[in-house]
This record gives structure tokens, C-alpha cells and sequence, in this order.
């Protein structure tokens, strides 16, 4: 404590020398006074006394240096002095210092974009209490990598059974409902929690208490902060009120806290309702008792002192002993478990691979802007050689030198540190508003947090140091006699091969590895455009609703489907109006097993993707009915009818014709009487899709659609101008409808190339900038060299070479170190591709046009970085440049 | 002067606080005296070690200082120990009572 204080008051000494010293003088002047004072009263004339008393003070200064030393603290005053010498020199030499700190700046800005994705997506802790002893649980089917959720009667002898946690807690993650009252009526997603969910998660609640372990049954609701804000004002005294959600009433009893959107970070939950009042607001929930239907996410609080090892195997033996008890059902289960917030599992491998491939971009592109600036200051070394000579012949430790010019890089670190945190905060937000195609809510903010910002942080420094390193080393120990005489005293005789053309190598290098995966994204973004989506987006407007969320029975929901339908048709400019569940390339869908209807046990089984349509769907979407009929005039409880799409049909039927024929498929057999081109169903760079399509009014009463049902509007105008006219048809026959998801299909289809979209983006920005600092980097390199000889190529020119023959040497020079890097980068980009090659679309990674283009591109913007200053050589008069001596 | 002890490390202080505790608030010329006077001038004080080890007391809060006016009516700067001072005194005493007792141990003539 003591030492804190003494150290906090020499800080502040620091910065109040002068009156301290002031003061000591006359400190020191009172003491000899009265010692002279004390002598003459021994008897001592004045003078003697004085000789006396100063002798034994010992030296006025002595004491007034060794008081100074203990006043501040010196190795702070001697850094600040140090700091204060290096912004001058730094700022004598403003167009370096800026140039420098921009490129700096450009690849930590870079990094810090990257890392701040790292430390959203990977890094961050839920918004709970005690993140670390929160775990999510999943079950794992034997002989599969990864995880289901748990259905619930094997969440209540886990919660019951397993002594390693406090609290287990298990919550149906979305359920899909509409708020209304308070405006116009909203759709949003909640989650069903058991009621001790915010317990077991320790979330205190913003307002009022979450829920009693009495209300699993009881119609309470907790809001997010943000519905709280959004749609009830902020109101202080909501708790206790009662709020519409898709028609029933809830009576609120918390709001949660406004950083918690979910467990997992990444839905966006607007409402929490108890897990027993689930089924009112979502009817096709499984059965409770049923131990085959995986629906419910689980996370669980680890006991104190227990650790995640003891926890894993008593998970191992309870998941025996439920497989010995029901083997039926349980047999092939195990228990599986991540920190609660982590990553979902079924996604974690494909966003790490992403988020390495951009970090190793990023890490390049910093190594490039590292070895620019580094040259640069190799040159600066160069100039300062004279002052650095000086100040060693005056008798400064070379050491002296040394932390010198580390504390100017160091600086330039941190300077480069801050404009990459302004470019990062700017880039962030960019980032943060790429739609993501998905038809519910995520949150996918990315910020600059206290991570990124440390990371940053500890970046810059390391780069300022790293930087600084090689050239204080060479330039603190010239050639002095050299340095003095005014000649190059870095250039140490006998080196070939100078570690400035070493970083230029380096860098060069590195930008073709960079720019080589810029080419392949763009590339691959490129060939995404050119996909064949299956289905023509201009002129369509989508808009959902879900009149199921305000009590409609399914024959209601049909009707109005119906009537909509009609009153949009009428409206002006309107060629059809179609229902579908969900829009195609929204991300993922309802999917079923099928086989041909009656072919036995061991049929040919395949996967297809779901969806209902009305007739004219496919003339509305343009996409064609490659044989057979649609949908129309079938009753909605006649046997089943589907229309497949070519891949379903070639997979289910090779060679034969499809029409006619039957399917099983989840509860149903289904004739099929028409076969559809291929669309792309899910996501564009998945390969083609079996699709079943069948008829909603069929299917609408026993499998409803749990998304809501998506009108699609064709036009052979201006879609978005539909909208304000449909939105008015779905009001004027019930005002109480919420809307949502409403675009056109142009927007809807944008949102799908997110993946190359984004990943063209930033690799392109990457790759420019990568692109730009390796040619600043080699021209100051070249230009370098033609400084240096400066005085050979003026003797040659006297001796009677040419123009050309000058620029030749100049560029060759030049361009064989570019030949090296080339050799060196291009098997390094090749081999680095594969990391990428998730990403691409519709291209190898090993793309023959990239790898060829690429390489020269380069060659090329590298040929004019070294034209530039052999032109400035050729142009040497020989007279000038012989006169330096 | 030659056979005079220097006051060695860490000591100087003690005798500081502990001058001060006895004599109340004094200047650093009559501390230096004092100091000198009680060692029965067996100890030279170093002036330029004095004034530092003042100072370190001060930053820590065990003295804080004053200029007044000393007997023969000359400005001088008083120091003085604080309620932290007075503690460490006792605290640093009882400590060094503590070493010298066990040193004494080790340096007295072993008993039969």
C-alpha cells in the first residue's frame, strides 16, 4: 500500500519539478545557514564556518540530483524525454511518419476486423452469470460427428439423475408468434423455457423477478429488453401487465437483460414463456412423453468444485444406464457437452475455417504493410546514419541509440494501432449490415469490444518492436568512419543479398498468396451470379404472413389464403399471386424422407426438401414444368398429389417416368402428377436438391407451416411498388395480421449470396491493399538502389551507355528479385488455396485462370514500380551525379 | 573522522521516524545533528543519502513537512510524523528489536 503511494506521489512529482526544486534549493540554504549559524557559536570566524559547513554537506548538487532521483521517477522522466525526441524526429519526417502509419494502420485495421469476428463468434462468453460453468448439452447418435437435441423425458432423467450440476434447464428455441396492440401488429420470436431457465442461466432480470418454479403452466411472459423498449416504451410499471402474443395473454413478470438475445448468441428471442404453455402458441409440438422427438436445447449449471471431466463421465454412465433401460429408443445415445454460447456445434468447423482463412489474409496483408515500413525506415536508417554517427563519436551508448529509434517504431506501432481501431470501427459496421439469408432473426453484430481492442493493442506494440528491431541494429552501429565521411555506412561490404531486398521478396511474395485468394473469391463470386437459381427473381414480391399465430384454424387460414389471393390478383399490374410456405434460398426448410410408395424394406431412400405451393406457382416463379400438370382442382381431402423436381426424379425413378407413380414420405403417400426443373432450394452453392412440392390446401390442415405462409406476386413491372398495395389487401381483410419478411425477390436473392458476397468483399479490399503496399514497397526499394548508385550509373553514362540500356539494369534489377518472390508465393498460394475451398462456388481452387492471371498481373504492376525510378535513372546527368564527391 | 561509522542501509529511516517521535516536528539540520548526537557521534550522516530517505518518507505518508520558523528565527522546513508514522515506528522497532535479539543469538558465545 505503502509503496503504491510512494509510487503514485512520484508520478505526480513527475510533472511538478520546478517548484519542487525551488523549494529544496531553499531547504538546503536554511541548512547550511544555521550549521554556519551553530560554527560561529563555536567560535569559527564566518568564513571557515562556511568552508566547514559546506565540506560536510558534501557538494550542493550531489545532494540536489540524489533528492531529484527520489522525487520523480527517472526512468519515466528519461522515457518521456525519449518519447518527446522521437515525436520531433517523427514529426520532421511527417510524409514518412504518415505513410507509415497508415500502412501500419491499413493491416492492423485489417486484423482488428477479423479478430473483432474471432472474438464475437468464438471468444465471447454468453451473457450469463458465471459463463464457465454454463454448459449446453446435446445428444450424440453413436457413429455420428455430431448432435441432436433431447426430447423431454430424457431431460427430466438427466435434470433428475445427474449429481455434477445444479440446475439443468431445457427451452424450445423458437417459437414463432405475433405481438399485438400498441401499433401495428408485429411478428417475432420467443423461446418455451422450463422454469428454471433464468436460474440456472443466473440472469438477474432488468425488471420484475423471471419466473416461479409454480408457473411451468402459467400464462407469464418475460420480454426482452429490447421488445421493452421498442413496443412498450420503456414503461416502468409493465410488470404485472398483460400482453397479446399471437393471441393469448400473457401477464408479464421480467424484463431480461439487454445483452441477452439468446443462449447461443446468434437468435434473436424477443419473449421467454413457460415451457408447459408452449403448446398453446405452437400446436404441432411433439408429444411430451415421446422419447424419439429430439426438440428441446438443454444447458446446464456445473455444481461448484466439480469439474467438466467428472461431469463427462457421469454423463458416459447415465447414458449407459439409459440405454440399459430403454433400449428401444435410447440404445445409440451419448452425451455430449460445449460451454454454454460456444459456437453451435454443427456450424463450428465451417466458421473457424472461415474465420483462419480470413485471419491468415489478414496476418499476411500485416506482414506486407510490416516489411513496407520497415524498408522505410531501413531507408530512413540509411539517412540518419550521419546523425546516429555524431551522436556515438559524442559518447551516446550505442544501447542509447537503439531504444531510441525502437521507441520512434514503437510509436508508429501505436499510431498505426489507432487508425486501424478508426478503420475496424468503421469496417465493423459495414460487416454488421450484410443480410444473412435466413427467415428468423438473427443477431450478428459485430463490434469493437475490450478483446478486439487489446488484441489491437498488444498488436501494434509487437509491430511497433518488430519493426524497429533490424533497423536500430544496423543503425546503431555504422561504419563510423564511413558515416562521418558521408558515404553509405549500412552497406557492409561482402553482403549480397541485403535484408531490404530479402522484405521486398517477402512482401512481394505474400501479396501474390493474398491476391491469388482475392481471385479466386472474386471468381467464385463471379460464377455464384452466373448460378442457375432455377427460377427468374425479377418482378416478384414476397410477403409473409401467419394467420395460424391469430388463432385461424387451418380451413380459416386455407380461405383466407384464397380470398388474398384473389384480391391481390385484381389489383393493377398484377399477373398472378402465389402462396408457398417459405421462399426457396432462405437458408434451410422442412425436409422428409421419401421412397417409391410399396417398394419394400430395402428401397432406395432419399432426402428432399419440402414445400407447399398453390397452382400457378410455377408460371408465377418461372420455373418449368418440365412434364405432367400443377396443382389444381384436387380437394383439400382427396389423396395427395406432388410435383417433384428433375433431381428427385432422377434419383427416385432413373429411367422411368415419374408421372403416376407413388411415394412415401413423413405420414403420407403421394401421387405424383408433374416433374419441375431443378431450383437451387436452400443455398446457392449447394448441389442440386431433391424437392417434393405438394399441395398446400392439402396439406395445410395436418401439417401446418410453422414459418407462416409467403405470398409471392408477380409483376411485369416495379415489384417493390406492389408492396404498399398488397400490405393494404392483407389489412382490409384482417388488421390484426402481422407482416413480415416483405421484399422482393431480387432483395431475397442477394441476401443468399451473403457467403461469396462477403468473402469477395473483403478479400478483395485485402488483396488492393495488399497489392498497393507491395509496389510502394518495391519502388522504395528500386528507388533505393538508384539513389545508392547514383555516382556508378553517372560513370556508366560518361563511359557512354545509353538511356535503355541503364533503365534495363535498373528494372532488372528490380524485377529478379520480383521473379524470386513469384517462385517462392506462388506454391505457398497453391497449397493455401484448399483452406478456401469450402467457400468457392462453382470453381476448383486450384482455378487454372486465377493462378495464371493472377502472377502476371502482378509481374506487371511490379514491372512500372521499377520502371518508375529506372526512369528517374536514365535521366542522371552524369556530370551532376559524378560532381556528389 | 576516518573511524566513524557510515549509517548503513535501511537504518536511516528508523532513526528518522524515531528522532522525530522523540523530539517532535524538527528541520533536516537538527534532525542530521540529532541523528549524529544520540549515535554519540559514532555515525556520520551522509547529507545527500538524508534528504532522499526525507523525501521517500514523505511520498509514503510516514512524515509530511512545513515550512516555519526555527528557534533562531530562520525559515526552515519542518517535518513532522503523521498517524502512519507513529505506527511505523512501533512496528519498525518491535521488527528490529526482533533482528538484533535473534542476531545477538547467533553472535553470542555459545553456552556450555
Amino acid at each position: 500500500m505503502r509503496k503504491l503511494r510512494a509510487f503514485w506521489m512520484r508520478l505526480i512529482g513527475v510533472s511538478r519539478r520546478g517548484r519542487a526544486e525551488d523549494d529544496f534549493a531553499a531547504e538546503l540554504e536554511s541548512h547550511i545557514a544555521m550549521h554556519i549559524e551553530d560554527a560561529v557559536r563555536q567560535g569559527l570566524n564566518t568564513e571557515e564556518a562556511r568552508r566547514r559547513a559546506l565540506i560536510e554537506l558534501g557538494g550542493k548538487e550531489q545532494i540536489r540530483q540524489a533528492r531529484r532521483e527520489r522525487h520523480g521517477l527517472p526512468w519515466m522522466e528519461h522515457l518521456l524525454r525519449d518519447v518527446r525526441y522521437a515525436l520531433r524526429t517523427l514529426a520532421r519526417r511527417a510524409p514518412v511518419t504518415v505513410i507509415a502509419a497508415i500502412s501500419i494502420g491499413l493491416g492492423i485495421g485489417a486484423n482488428a476486423t477479423i479478430f473483432s469476428m474471432v472474438s464475437r463468434f468464438v471468444l465471447r462468453p454468453a451473457p450469463v452469470g458465471e459463463p464457465a460453468t454454463l454448459l449446453s448439452l446435446h445428444i450424440r447418435p453413436r457413429g455420428q460427428r455430431c448432435c441432436d437435441e433431447f426430447p423431454l423425458p430424457v431431460y427430466g432423467n438427466l435434470r433428475d439423475q445427474a449429481k455434477s450440476f445444479s440446475g439443468v434447464a431445457a427451452y424450445f428455441q423458437l417459437i414463432p408468434a405475433s405481438i399485438s396492440g400498441n401499433g401495428e401488429p408485429e411478428r417475432v420470436f420467443g423461446q418455451g423455457v422450463t422454469s428454471n431457465f433464468f436460474g440456472v442461466l443466473e440472469l438477474p432480470m432488468v425488471l420484475g423477478r423471471g419466473f416461479a418454479s409454480t408457473e411451468n403452466q402459467s400464462p407469464v411472459v418475460v420480454i426482452s429488453a429490447r421488445l421493452w423498449q421498442r413496443r412498450f416504451g420503456s414503461d416502468p410499471k409493465i410488470i404485472g401487465k398483460s400482453i397479446t402474443i399471437s393471441g393469448h395473454s400473457f401477464a408479464v413478470t421480467g424484463v431480461a437483460p439487454a445483452s441477452f438475445h439468446s443462449v447461443d448468441q446468434i437468435l434473436d428471442t424477443q419473449f421467454w414463456i413457460p415451457l408447459g404453455m408452449t403448446r398453446e402458441l405452437v400446436p404441432t409440438l411433439p408429444p411430451q412423453d415421446s422419447r424419439e422427438y429430439h426438440w428441446l436445447a438443454v444447458v446446464a449449471r456445473l455444481r461448484p468444485g466439480v469439474s467438466r471431466t467428472q461431469s463427462a463421465s457421469e454423463m458416459d454412465t447415465l447414458a449407459h444406464r439409459l440405454a440399459l433401460t430403454y433400449p428401444e429408443t435410447d440404445k445409440d445415445n451419448a452425451f455430449i457437452f460445449e460451454q454454454a454460447g460456444s459456437l453451435p456445434p454443427r456450424e463450428r468447423d465451417g466458421v473457424l475455417t472461415f474465420l483462419a482463412a480470413l485471419s491468415v489474409i489478414v496476418l499476411l496483408l500485416l506482414a506486407i504493410a510490416g516489411a513496407n515500413v520497415a524498408n522505410l525506415l531501413f531507408a530512413q536508417a540509411a539517412a540518419r546514419q550521419r546523425e546516429m554517427a555524431v551522436r556515438l563519436a559524442l559518447g551516446a551508448t550505442r544501447a542509447r541509440l537503439r531504444r531510441q529509434l525502437l521507441i520512434e517504431s514503437t510509436l508508429l506501432g501505436i499510431a498505426g494501432g489507432v487508425i486501424g481501431i478508426l478503420l475496424s470501427l468503421w469496417s465493423t459496421q459495414l460487416l454488421s449490415g450484410f443480410q444473412v439469408p435466413a427467415p428468423i432473426p438473427l443477431n450478428l453484430r459485430v463490434g469493437i469490444d475490450w478483446r478486439t481492442l487489446s488484441y489491437t493493442f498488444a498488436l501494434s506494440i509487437l509491430c511497433g518492436v518488430l519493426l524497429g528491431l533490424s533497423p536500430a541494429w544496423a543503425a546503431s552501429r555504422p561504419m563510423l568512419s564511413n558515416a562521418l565521411k558521408g558515404e553509405d555506412a549500412l552497406a557492409r561490404p561482402g553482403r549480397r543479398l541485403s535484408l531490404r531486398n530479402l522484405l521486398v521478396v517477402a512482401q512481394v511474395a505474400m501479396s501474390l498468396v493474398v491476391l491469388c485468394i482475392t481471385g479466386l473469391f472474386l471468381r467464385s463470386l463471379q460464377s455464384a451470379v452466373r448460378i442457375d437459381l432455377g427460377f427468374r427473381p425479377q418482378g416478384l414480391l414476397l410477403l409473409s404472413i401467419d394467420p395460424r399465430l391469430n388463432g385461424y384454424t387451418p380451413q380459416k387460414t386455407s380461405q383466407f389464403l384464397l380470398d388474398l389471393r384473389r384480391r391481390v390478383a385484381a389489383l393493377p399490374g398484377v399477373d398472378a399471386a402465389v402462396f408457398t410456405d417459405v421462399a426457396l434460398l432462405s437458408g434451410g426448410n422442412r425436409s422428409d424422407g421419401f421412397t417409391v410408395a410399396h417398394a419394400g424394406k430395402d428401397a432406395t431412400f432419399i432426402n428432399a426438401d419440402l414445400y407447399m405451393t398453390t397452382p400457378g406457382y410455377f408460371d408465377a416463379l418461372g420455373t418449368r414444368l418440365l412434364s405432367g400438370r400443377d396443382f389444381g382442382g384436387e380437394s383439400a381431402a382427396g389423396p395427395r398429389v406432388a410435383i417433384i423436381n428433375k433431381a428427385f426424379a432422377d434419383r427416385l425413378f432413373p429411367g422411368i417416368n415419374p408421372i403416376g407413380q407413388h411415394v412415401d414420405g413423413g405420414h403420407w403417400t403421394y401421387e405424383i402428377i408433374g416433374v419441375a426443373g431443378n431450383a437451387k432450394s436452400r443455398t446457392l452453392g449447394e448441389d442440386t436438391r431433391s424437392i417434393l412440392y405438394r399441395s398446400l390446401d392439402q396439406s395445410i390442415t395436418d401439417d401446418p407451416s410453422m414459418m407462416g405462409y409467403t405470398l409471392v406476386v408477380h409483376t411485369p413491372g416495379n415489384p417493390a411498388a406492389l408492396a404498399e398495395p398488397v400490405r393494404r389487401q392483407v389489412y382490409a381483410l384482417d388488421p390484426s395480421l402481422a407482416i413480415y419478411n416483405e421484399k422482393t425477390m431480387e432483395e431475397h436473392v442477394r441476401t443468399a449470396y451473403f457467403l461469396p458476397h462477403i468473402a469477395a468483399t473483403l478479400s478483395g479490399v485485402f488483396g488492393c491493399i495488399g497489392l498497393a503496399l507491395a509496389s510502394v514497397g518495391l519502388y522504395g526499394v528500386v528507388s533505393y538502389g538508384v539513389s545508392r548508385r547514383t555516382r556508378e550509373i553517372g560513370i556508366r553514362m560518361a563511359m557512354g551507355a545509353r538511356t535503355n540500356a541503364i533503365e534495363r539494369l535498373v528494372v532488372s534489377q528490380g524485377m529478379v528479385l520480383v521473379l524470386i518472390a513469384l517462385l517462392l508465393g506462388w506454391p505457398a498460394a497453391w497449397m493455401l488455396s484448399k483452406l478456401a475451398s469450402s467457400f468457392l462456388y462453382g470453381i476448383q481452387p486450384h482455378d487454372a485462370l486465377t493462378f495464371t492471371v493472377v502472377p502476371i498481373f502482378l509481374a506487371a504492376i511490379a514491372l512500372i514500380a521499377c520502371w518508375l525510378p529506372a526512369r528517374r535513372a536514365a535521366s542522371i546527368d552524369p556530370v551532376q551525379a559524378l560532381r556528389v564527391e | 573522522m576516518g573511524d566513524k561509522a557510515d549509517v548503513w542501509q535501511g537504518t536511516l529511516a528508523l532513526m528518522i521516524l524515531k528522532t522525530l517521535e522523540t523530539m517532535g516536528p524538527q528541520h533536516g539540520y537538527g534532525l542530521a545533528r540529532r541523528i549524529e548526537q544520540t549515535s554519540g557521534d559514532l555515525l556520520q550522516l551522509n547529507y545527500g543519502t538524508l534528504y532522499p530517505a526525507l523525501l521517500k518518507l514523505e511520498q509514503e505518508g510516514y512524515v509530511r513537512s512545513e515550512w516555519g520558523t526555527s528557534d533562531n528565527n530562520r525559515r526552515a522546513k519542518f517535518y513532522e510524523l503523521t498517524k502512519a508514522g507513529q505506527k511505523q515506528v512501533r512496528k519498525a522497532t518491535a521488527d528490529w528489536k526482533q533482528t538484533t535479539e535473534i542476531l545477538s543469538r547467533f553472535l553470542a558465545p555459545e553456552k556450555a
